[in-house]
């Protein structure tokens, strides 16, 4: 005996139930369910739907799902810090390399000239972290309206949305650059610390640039290669 | 008894093939879904290795993330089915970790039972 549509449909709310909240790993257990059910009825016809589910429920072992989508995570996580990095590389190959160089030595001459360029990093490190949380704050809110529309969820789109674990990476020079500023007469004096702190700064810009916009505009073609059923979306 | 002799079988020992066993499956069958492959290897062995579905899946993802396997996704009855089956890459692999795993079970059965050598 096949299993109905609303039969299918109560499989992905039970996926649902149970901590699967994208729809790549749900329509894969559905589907992974519904065949050792169809399999099992062929055994013990007289069997419901439900207990049939919650014995074949049981092979998955105590945690369920949670093996299953943790492993998932991790195995796109992965994937993702790839991207990151591919990026990352391209600004050190031809032609882009003359992009990053040239971005390291204007900055590096502006804080050589000025007479404010402890002023300037600072002020370039705030501008760095409000728009950080400018772009946080933007894709929370879509994240919620599409959590409340119910649209379909990807989990590579959440990761992409979310850049992996890097958001969090912005905060973390503060400290360097607070010390910086108050010992700014023995950094900024000396011209290898002054070259190292602009192409440091031209290497967080860059990051900064990937995980926010390059990954985000192209995020349409990769979760097409990722999910092949992206492009289903009828279904 | 014969429970116990069966959950010997899912032991440890064959957690490190699971790999092997899913892309040898993969080169024969061409392409495959999650739940055939665990059908196929209890039809093969006699119901004797049981792969659990929370093994099985995390393993065919890292495949997929390595680029050893590629998917495909097809309508079957009311729902969506995922293919697996092997790339270019995959198919080498395969041959490398086939002959690897023979290698390993040659020399398993001359530790194990050393006067076959004889």
């Amino acid at each position: 005996m096949k299993l109905s549509k609303e039969q299918i449909d109560q499989l992905f709310t039970f996926t649902r139930q149970h901590y699967v909240e994208w729809y790549d790993l749900q329509s894969e257990l559905v589907d992974h369910l519904a065949n050792s059910i169809e399999t099992e009825w062929q055994e013990n016809p007289k069997l419901s739907f439900d207990e049939v589910l919650s014995k074949e429920f049981k092979k998955f072992g105590v945690f369920g799902f949670m093996d299953v989508v943790e492993k998932r995570q991790a195995v796109l996580g992965k994937k993702y810090n790839g991207l990151v990095w591919y990026h990352f590389k391209d600004f050190f190959g031809v032609p882009k390399i003359v992009l990053t160089i040239a971005m390291t030595l204007i900055l590096f001459s502006i804080l050589k000239i000025s007479q404010y360029s402890e002023w300037i990093v600072m002020w370039l490190y705030i501008f760095l972290i409000l728009f950080t949380f400018y772009e946080i704050f933007k894709n929370n809110k879509i994240k919620k309206e599409k959590k409340q529309t119910k649209q379909k969820r990807w989990l590579f789109e959440e990761i992409i949305n979310q850049y992996g674990g890097f958001a969090g990476a912005i905060i973390f020079p503060l400290h360097l650059f607070s010390r910086m500023f108050y010992h700014s007469e023995k950094y900024i004096g000396n011209d290898y610390w002054t070259l190292s702190l602009s192409f440091f700064f031209v290497l967080l810009v860059l990051v900064i640039f990937i995980i926010f916009k390059i990954i985000p505009s192209k995020a349409e073609e990769y979760l097409i290669a990722t999910y092949p059923e992206y492009k289903l979306k009828t279904m | 008894m014969p429970r116990n002799d069966k959950k010997m079988k899912n032991s440890q020992l064959y957690k490190g093939s699971l790999n092997t066993i899913i892309m040898k499956l993969l080169e024969e069958n061409g392409k495959m879904y999650g739940y055939e492959i665990t059908q196929k290897v209890k039809a093969i062995t006699q119901g004797e290795l049981n792969i659990t579905e929370g093994a099985l899946y995390p393993a065919l993802h890292k495949l997929e993330a390595e680029g050893l396997l590629d998917v495909e996704i097809e309508k079957v009855d009311n729902r969506m089915r995922k293919y697996y089956k092997l790339t270019e890459k995959g198919t080498t692999e395969t041959v490398n970790r086939l002959s690897e795993l023979e290698d390993f079970i040659r020399n398993m059965q001359s530790l194990v039972n050393p006067k076959l050598e004889f």
